[in-house]
């Protein structure tokens, strides 16, 4: 992640000669003005998101259960989470629904921005075309999707069946119930990292690709040897990005098992926030899904280290 | 790509229409399909072959959905363009400002602060909050009402990264600079320097943010109650009550999606245009 | 930067979140409460009341009967198919959290004991006198309205009874007699069930043919429910609330039958309760279906008016047995206790039972209703003119009440999904009684 804080103007002209209590004004004004302007979002991120957090860390070290029966635990939650193959079963599928998402999400993204970047007609009605499903409603994508993957009169297998394949069971098997998962994840956003990669793929400098071209590349060599390194910055944002939404995954999953938090009938699909709200919300065990939301947080913070310095690595050495 | 080269590069050839016209196509199926199954009978629905064009039962069953009152879809979708427009607004005036000072303010521990802020958006507020936050509403009594929904989106960290990135790079210095020098003080420069420069990034993060409070399930689902829904609940709730009327509930979805539809046609351009000025970009 | 070409453009976005803006100023006050107020309130002197309910109490016509009768209320009806893992753990949240509940709402016999232990979550019956009616109900019936604070809380609606529904068509096709009496004795014991089943699926061997049976969940409550009978009446827990759910050999009985039932590959693998188990009766991907009284509500609703006449019902093997069973409260977070009360009173009367069993052949608990003769001489023309109301009246006169226990629906729901994934293949049949005991404990937890 590249962060460009702005470099502070250069030496600043000095103000006109003011009056005095104008003068202090605008002293005040140069001083303290950063701080106002961004005062808004701290107070209010104080009060809805560092508060939470602590008050989840403090809840997660109890037993606390349905109408506020706690005891104190200390970190046995933890330990209990730690050792509990339900949890890694959900660790593993979040970790699983999200590479299936994110990498094809991502070659497809490039491949249609790659598109889109040639000479075209209709140029706006194709961006919008391919932005449409990011306004979809993420419940109205699940319903869609499940009908879809329905096993017995869903398209999908009535497809499938054309070519002689058997009745799939979709939310039967690990793989099966992740292509599937994945698959929503990928329609709603493969458009939108398209048209993001687009907008850096022009700010290439047109020069580069015709060095290259009357070096004798070919358009593949110059998308690889060129457009991906120049892409690089944009790359890694979408990683990031796609690495918070896949780890938080849950309205599709959901909606998948029929509105269960199970995912499924042996934990096929159930994502870590599908186990936080069923611990909380199901079983009204407050403190261990407080204990799962931390851990969470942990996986997020690794995982977007690792696809940081995997998405580093993307084109080489440039 | 009004520079016409002659290079083939830019050249169009089949693949590249091919690439296109499946991803045109893979966009709209599934709304397409979703119009399908909203406008027919529950039997067709499950047919095999399934039906591949849409039905004469729009009306009716448009009717059936307005019908089933205890899904409370109308007061649902109220309720959601409620929602998604006051945390937008919040969430944009708070970004704009904050990007603003970041990007051109001098002021002691800014990197330090943009950098918690690059923090603060790995946090899954959504998930990680989602105990104490309901254990809040409820001690509160806030738990059912759209006040419960609203606050904690108020702010964003993504927004507040968006902007500066966006204010840095369409704000020249000079612009800012020239201002200080004829005595307008900071609001002042941000009102009719800042502003008018941003407005692109701005209306792509307002498309963003009104669509992912739109879209907002867990935390709705936690705090909130059937009578008092947002859209997305009363779809589940629908999907819930009838397990076997297809068409209600695709229905249900289709409505879910035409507010969202309406304003990308709407902004379509304005959008496209915004992302293309690189408004999200690191 | 090309600014000034978008300022149009930009104009129109400002104006829009302005209008916005405005109306969420106005909707924010109005609204935000209001949505609650809207339902819980009063709107022109008339009061909403919210009647929860979980697959299909056979209301419909009441609720009408009794807003006709009481034109200052208005009743909003909300279903949710699923009682143990949907309905249940939302409605707890609710009661705890002091709203969002309906003013009346069912409740399953899995969750009474749970309910009963809780006794903050409910209205007191008896301040509106509806204790006076103790003599209406069995005992058992009576006795699990009662809280851990010995106040009365909830009120019988149906019992299950359990009986075997079969497709006579699908029979017919295979060979099979289709007469009920003659059914009946293919299987006098769940062996010869299935049996029954293997001679059907020798005679439906295609892809898309129907299967035996809709799913191993149904199988399974149904041979438990008999089991408990025969072990002491308990089941996951016993009387001390202890799980034993590894020591009861009931519920092993249960399983391994239901095993036997899927290697068979009688199933049509349809989970009770989905969407998909909504298009299998529709298509008619099973020819039978074990039925509990309130099952047959759920045949009619789920099938359609073209399923007349398909359905029949004859006798269970193993010979009767009770599944299901629901009560009615009133939350103490009820805005309206009286009128919700009143309602109650109402739904759970001699007519509210025979009302509620003509429309959806729950079985009345209520004992005037069971006797009364609109209920004993009641025939469905939609399941072949079988006489429900003889049948299930015989099938519930020796009903053994079986003890559940306070977290039996948190349990039942847990290894319901292993026994599921047993007969879908995500769960190999050599590990899943481990994991059955596993998901029983981790429930129970």
């Amino acid at each position: 992640m590249t962060l460009h804080v702005a470099a502070p103007p250069a030496e600043r002209a000095a103000p006109p000669p003011p009056a005095r209590g104008r003068r202090l004004l605008s002293w005040l004004d140069l001083r303290a003005s950063g701080y106002v302007l961004v005062a808004p979002y701290f107070l209010l991120f104080a009060i809805f998101g560092v508060f939470p957090l602590v008050y989840t860390a403090w809840v997660s070290l109890h037993d606390w259960e349905l109408a506020g029966d706690k005891t104190f635990l200390g970190l046995e939650n933890y330990g209990y989470l730690i050792s509990d193959p339900v949890f890694w079963n959900a660790v593993l599928n979040t970790i699983g629904i999200f590479a299936l998402s994110t990498v094809p999400q991502l070659v497809l993204a490039l491949m249609l921005a790659n598109a889109l970047n040639k000479r075209l007609r209709a140029r706006l009605f194709l961006r919008l075309s391919i932005l449409l499903p990011m306004v979809t409603s993420v419940v109205a994508v699940a319903v869609v999707f499940s009908q879809l993957y329905q096993r017995d009169y869903g398209l999908i297998n009535w497809f499938l069946g054309l070519f002689g394949v058997d009745n799939i069971h979709w939310q039967g098997e690990k793989w099966s119930s992740w292509i599937a998962i994945a698959s929503m994840v990928d329609w709603r956003w493969t458009g939108y990292n398209a048209i993001i990669y687009l907008a850096a793929m022009q700010t290439i400098p047109r020069d580069v690709y015709e060095a290259a071209e009357l070096d004798g590349a070919s358009p593949r060599r110059q998308f690889w040897q060129i457009t991906v390194p120049m892409l690089r910055p944009t790359i890694i944002f979408t990683v990031f990005v796609s690495t918070i939404g896949g780890f938080t995954l849950f309205a599709e999953p959901m909606i998948f098992d029929g509105g269960l938090a199970d995912g499924g009938t042996d934990g096929q699909f159930q994502t870590v926030a599908m186990l936080i709200y069923k611990e909380a919300f199901r079983e009204f065990d407050y403190g261990y899904g407080a204990a799962a939301a931390w851990l969470l947080f942990a996986l997020i913070l690794i995982g977007a280290l690792v696809n940081y310095s995997l998405a580093r690595r993307i084109g080489g050495g440039k | 790509m009004s520079t016409a080269t002659g290079s083939r590069v830019w050249h169009a050839g089949p693949l590249t229409k091919i690439t296109l016209a499946l991803g045109v196509l893979l966009s709209a199926f599934p709304l397409y399909f979703m119009i399908i199954i909203a406008t027919r009978t529950n039997d067709e629905a499950v047919d095999v072959p399934p039906p591949l064009l849409p039905g004469g039962r729009l009306g009716e069953n448009v009717q059936r959905l307005l019908d089933a009152e205890e899904a409370h879809f109308l007061l649902g979708l109220a309720n959601s363009f409620i929602v998604a427009a006051t945390v937008t607004l919040s969430v944009v005036a708070i970004s704009t400002l904050a990007g603003f000072a970041f990007a051109k303010l001098r002021f002691r521990g800014a990197k330090v602060l943009l950098l918690t802020i690059l923090i603060t958006m790995m946090v899954p507020l959504q998930q990680m909050g989602v105990v104490p936050l309901y254990l809040m509403m409820v001690e509160l009594e806030w738990n059912g009402t759209l006040k419960a929904v609203i606050l904690p989106f108020l702010v964003n960290g993504f927004g507040v990264f968006m902007m500066t990135q966006y204010t840095t790079q369409a704000v020249p210095d000079e612009l800012v600079e020239a201002a200080r020098v004829d005595g307008a003080a900071t609001m002042r420069i941000w009102w009719n320097v800042v502003l008018p420069a941003v407005r692109p990034g701005m209306a792509v993060l307002a498309l963003l943010v009104f669509m992912q409070t739109w879209n907002e399930f867990m935390w709705p689902l936690v705090v909130l109650d059937p009578q008092n829904p947002t859209v997305q609940l009363s779809i589940s709730n629908l999907n819930g009550q009838y397990t076997n009327d297809y068409p209600l509930i695709f229905m249900g979805t289709a409505l879910s999606v035409v507010p969202l539809l309406f304003i990308f046609v709407l902004f379509g351009r304005q959008i496209v245009g915004g992302l293309m000025e690189g408004a999200v970009k690191a | 930067m090309r600014i000034d070409r978008r300022h149009g453009r930009f104009a129109a976005v400002a104006a829009a979140l302005t209008a916005l803006l405005a109306a969420a100023a106005c909707g924010g006050g109005g609204e935000s409460g209001g949505g609650a107020g809207k339902s819980g309130g009063e709107s022109g002197g008339k009061i909403t009341l919210t009647l929860d309910t979980f697959g299909n109490f056979g209301y419909k016509a009441l609720i009408d009967q009794y807003q006709q009768a009481h034109p200052n209320i208005k009743i909003e009806h909300r279903i949710v198919q699923r009682f143990e893992d949907q309905y249940l753990p939302r409605m707890t949240q609710w009661l705890n959290a002091g709203r969002g509940a309906g003013d009346v709402i069912g409740i399953d016999e899995g969750a009474m004991g749970l309910m009963a232990a809780n006794p903050g979550y409910f209205t007191d019956l008896a301040q509106f006198g509806l204790d006076k009616r103790e003599s209406e109900f069995p005992p058992f019936k009576w006795q699990a309205g009662i809280n851990s604070e010995g106040k009365l809380f909830a009120l019988g609606t149906d019992v299950g009874g359990l009986n075997m529904c079969y497709r006579k068509d699908l029979f017919e096709k295979a060979g099979l007699p289709t007469d009920r009496e003659e059914v009946a004795k293919l299987w006098p014991d769940w062996n010869g069930y299935l049996e029954t089943g293997k001679k059907f699926a020798a005679k439906n061997t295609g892809k898309d043919d129907p299967k035996f049976v809709d799913g191993p969940n149904t199988v399974y409550e149904a041979v438990l429910a008999q089991e408990a009978a025969k072990n002491g009446n308990i089941t996951y827990f016993d009387k001390q609330n202890q799980l034993v759910v590894d020591k009861n050999p009931a519920v092993k009985a249960a399983f391994d039958y239901v095993q036997q039932v899927s290697k068979a590959g009688l199933t049509a693998k349809l989970r009770a309760f989905d969407p998909t188990w909504d298009t299998g009766f529709k298509k008619g991907q099973f020819a039978t279906i074990a039925c509990p009284s309130w099952m047959l509500g759920i045949i009619e609703e789920k099938t359609g008016a073209e399923g007349k006449g398909q359905w029949d019902v004859a006798a269970v093997p193993g010979g009767g047995g009770n599944w299901g069973g629901s009560w009615l409260a009133v939350p103490k977070q009820s805005k309206h206790p009286k009128e919700a009360a009143d309602l109650l009173n109402f739904l759970t009367s001699k007519d509210g039972h025979i009302g509620a069993f003509k429309e959806a052949k729950g079985l009345p608990s209520s004992l005037p209703a069971q006797q009364d003769a609109a209920v004993t001489g009641l025939t469905s023309e939609y399941f072949n003119n079988a006489p429900v109301g003889k049948i299930f009246t015989a099938s519930v006169t020796s009903l053994q009440p079986v003890f559940l226990g306070k977290d039996h629906a948190a349990v039942k729901a847990a290894v319901g999904r292993v026994v599921e994934g047993m007969d879908q293949g995500s769960i190999k049949y050599d590990q899943a009684w481990q994991r059955f005991l596993d998901a029983g404990k981790s429930a129970a937890r």
